[in-house]
């Protein structure tokens, strides 16, 4: 009897709390939404991809704690695609057909972006691009895909504008990779530079894989610019600015389209005084609260201050999130049209964020100075220059197909 | 000649030697292993590349001083090239058509390598450097050249020196040349072929792992060189004649030239093809190479 009682009891407190597991976890959790978030953690851009998803776990576990996005936790389903399009394309159909994911996120290179470009387009699945600059993901007649990086022609333009208020009638010399990102931000410039009265002294292209610019360097010098772009891929950019410095041309002379803070290291003290582009630093004039706390809590994770490219990815799921709100459901056709009348602000650094009619973001970008780099650890830096533009000021499709 | 004229000269020089130096030290590691074992490594830019990342591992998160991480990593290669020919090369020498085995098995090495260093130091940056052995610039004309860049000069082509004389003088050398030129015929005077084999594998290796390093000590370093640095110590062994070391260092140091003259006259990208363009020709009407072993 005594025992029958007890098992009773026991009955009743698991029935009662399995009851309260499965209400608690309604009412705080629901189904998740979904999104595949495609991007390259391992290939030749792992440290991209890497990166990236380090400053989107860090939004999502912040949005999620507080209680998630229409009452949902948001849920980002992290798929490497090797830097293989390819795969980035197997991993899009299976998240679409199998997963149901609402939208697509994640690729940090262009070429991956440009093959989940046509999925997207084609099957009506809103993507938004946290980091590619390539200016064909939002050709003219792009509806479902948004891009959160300035196109990379919309660079060039931005560093002929910097160097113009600059130095009026500056030679400037040209130094890059022959790959996607450069070719575009090249393209711009050289678009630009006869409209803001510089001249362009002398133009290296460099095949991918080169190791040496010593005699292009030594040609550099006696072309005698005011100002030298250098933009490498990989490794190759600390070699061209090294042997640039190494033959006498002055930091304060380089100026690089764009920095990540492994890039600042790389380029190290002797680089003190020189220019990077960018689209976030832990150095901007105007940061909100926000972005100090994520620079802050970054930093103490990962030993470094984070560059744009872990901003944008840690921005993306407050992105969709308010996306998401707006549209009031996980529909993907109102995610879409509320992404595209979307008009906030980053909420890290206070800049704009609205897409045009080709799901091309307001653009704009930084210019800072190196004031000091410590080792491995940190860097200082100033900002000198900040611009917005229009993202079709130049003609951006017709100069990169 | 103006300043502007001899700056350019001077550094076509320094590159050609220092470029020519390294491509023809790595040239010689590959084709002293494929001239004796008869083993075409594919693997080779990834041994070039792993010396590299040993060497920034050391420094940059032990904190060693970039002469103790080279010394390391030269001893550790020679470790692990010794290893890796008890493990698996010895067991493939009497193997029937064994360069087949063995390009496949070394294929399989590089994509075990590739697939490590893509899972871990990808991840932790997308370029690396190494500090220089020695700081300074000294002028050179109206060159200035960074003292390090002056010093690995020096050491390549000493390495190459060494290699010759050690190739020349040295019984083991003559036995390996003997080996190169007719395994039955050194097995008949006495050679015991297989220490030979072991020897050449081990020393091919090891100039590999010390082309990595001298490279990663010259230039900042991604993982894509062990891809061009490959294909790049093929066509020069193809040149020069499979198993020939005097082909292999010839060719080096032309390539060299060439990529420097060329990128001059043309542009970088023709200098990087203008190799290749010159392998494709070079097999059309020498199909042997250059140089006989």
């Amino acid at each position: 009897m005594k025992s029958s009682a007890l098992s009773r009891v026991a009955r009743y407190l698991v029935a009662g709390s399995v009851a309260l597991t499965a209400v608690s976890g309604m009412a705080q959790t629901g189904n998740p939404i979904k999104i595949g978030f495609i991007t390259e953690l391992t290939g030749p851009w792992a440290f991209f991809g890497t990166s990236c998803v380090a400053g989107l776990k860090m939004a999502t576990d912040e949005i999620n704690k507080a209680g998630g996005v229409l009452k949902r936790p948001l849920e980002f389903i992290i798929q490497d695609n090797q830097t293989n399009s390819s795969l980035a394309l197997a991993s899009a159909r299976n998240l679409d057909i199998n997963d149901k994911v609402v939208a697509l996120s994640g690729p940090t290179s262009s070429d991956v972006a440009l093959a989940l470009y046509g999925y997207a387009e084609q099957q009506r699945l809103p993507m938004l691009v946290p980091v590619a600059a390539f200016p064909q993901l939002t050709k003219p007649g792009t509806k479902y895909t948004f891009r959160i990086e300035p196109s990379a022609v919309g660079w060039g333009y931005a560093m002929a504008k910097f160097i113009e208020q600059r130095k009026p009638g500056a030679k400037v010399a040209l130094m890059h990779s022959d790959a996607a990102l450069m070719r575009a931000i090249m393209a711009g410039f050289r678009y630009q530079a006869p409209r803001s009265k510089l001249t362009i002294v002398s133009d290296f292209l460099f095949p991918q894989g080169s190791s040496d610019a010593t005699v292009q360097a030594a040609q550099v010098k006696a072309a005698n610019p005011d100002y030298v772009i250098v933009s490498g891929a990989g490794a190759f950019d600390n070699v061209l600015t090294n042997q640039l410095l190494d033959l006498g041309i002055k930091p304060e002379q380089i100026i690089h389209p764009y920095g990540i803070t492994t890039q600042v290291f790389g380029w190290g003290s002797r680089s003190v005084g020189s220019i990077y582009g960018t689209f976030f630093d832990h150095g901007l004039d105007k940061l909100t609260e926000e972005g100090k706390s994520f620079i802050a809590r970054f930093d103490a994770a990962a030993g470094r201050p984070p560059s744009y490219v872990e901003n944008y990815c840690y921005v993306t799921p407050y992105i969709f999130k308010q996306a998401l709100e707006a549209a009031g459901t996980d529909d993907r056709e109102k995610l879409r049209n509320a992404l595209s009348q979307l008009k906030t602000k980053e909420f890290t650094s206070g800049v704009p964020i609205e897409f045009d009619k080709n799901g091309a973001r307001k653009e704009y970008m930084y210019f800072m100075e190196i004031l000091s780099v410590d080792g491995k650890r940190t860097y200082k830096s100033k900002q000198q220059y900040y611009i917005e533009w229009d993202p079709e000021v130049i003609p951006v499709y017709d100069l990169v197909k | 000649m103006s300043d502007a004229s001899l700056l350019i000269l001077l550094s076509t020089l320094s590159t050609g030697l220092i470029m020519g130096a390294i491509f023809a030290l790595v040239a010689a590691g590959v084709t002293i292993v494929y001239g004796c074992v008869w083993l075409p490594n594919a693997s080779n830019g990834q041994f070039f590349l792993a010396a590299a990342l040993l060497a920034w591992t050391l420094t940059s998160s032990f904190g060693w001083n970039s002469w103790w991480a080279s010394l390391a990593v030269l001893a550790l290669g020679i470790l692990v090239a010794y290893a890796l020919e008890w493990v698996l090369i010895r067991r493939l020498y009497d193997t029937p058509n064994r360069n087949v085995a063995y390009f496949v098995v070394t294929l399989g090495l590089t994509q075990i390598m590739s697939g490590m260093f893509s899972l871990t130091y990808a991840k932790w940056s997308d370029q690396f450097s190494l500090p220089p052995l020695i700081a300074g610039l000294t002028m050179v004309g109206p060159m200035p050249i960074s003292n390090n860049r002056l010093l690995l000069m020096v050491m390549s082509l000493a390495t190459l020196a060494l290699l010759f004389a050690l190739l020349r003088y040295h019984p083991y050398g003559r036995a390996l040349r003997a080996v190169f030129q007719n395994r039955e015929a050194a097995a008949l005077r006495g050679v015991n072929v297989r220490a030979i084999y072991k020897l050449s594998f081990v020393l091919g290796s090891t100039i590999i792992f010390l082309g990595g390093l001298l490279f990663a000590l010259a230039y900042s370093f991604d993982l894509t060189v062990a891809w061009t640095m490959s294909i790049t110590a093929f066509a020069i062994m193809i040149i020069g004649g499979p198993g020939s070391v005097l082909g292999a260092v010839v060719v080096g140091m032309t390539f060299g030239f060439t990529q420097a003259i060329v990128s001059i006259f043309a542009s970088p990208t023709a200098a990087t093809f203008s190799y290749l363009g010159a392998m494709l020709i070079m097999l059309l009407f020498k199909p042997n190479g250059l140089f006989k072993r």
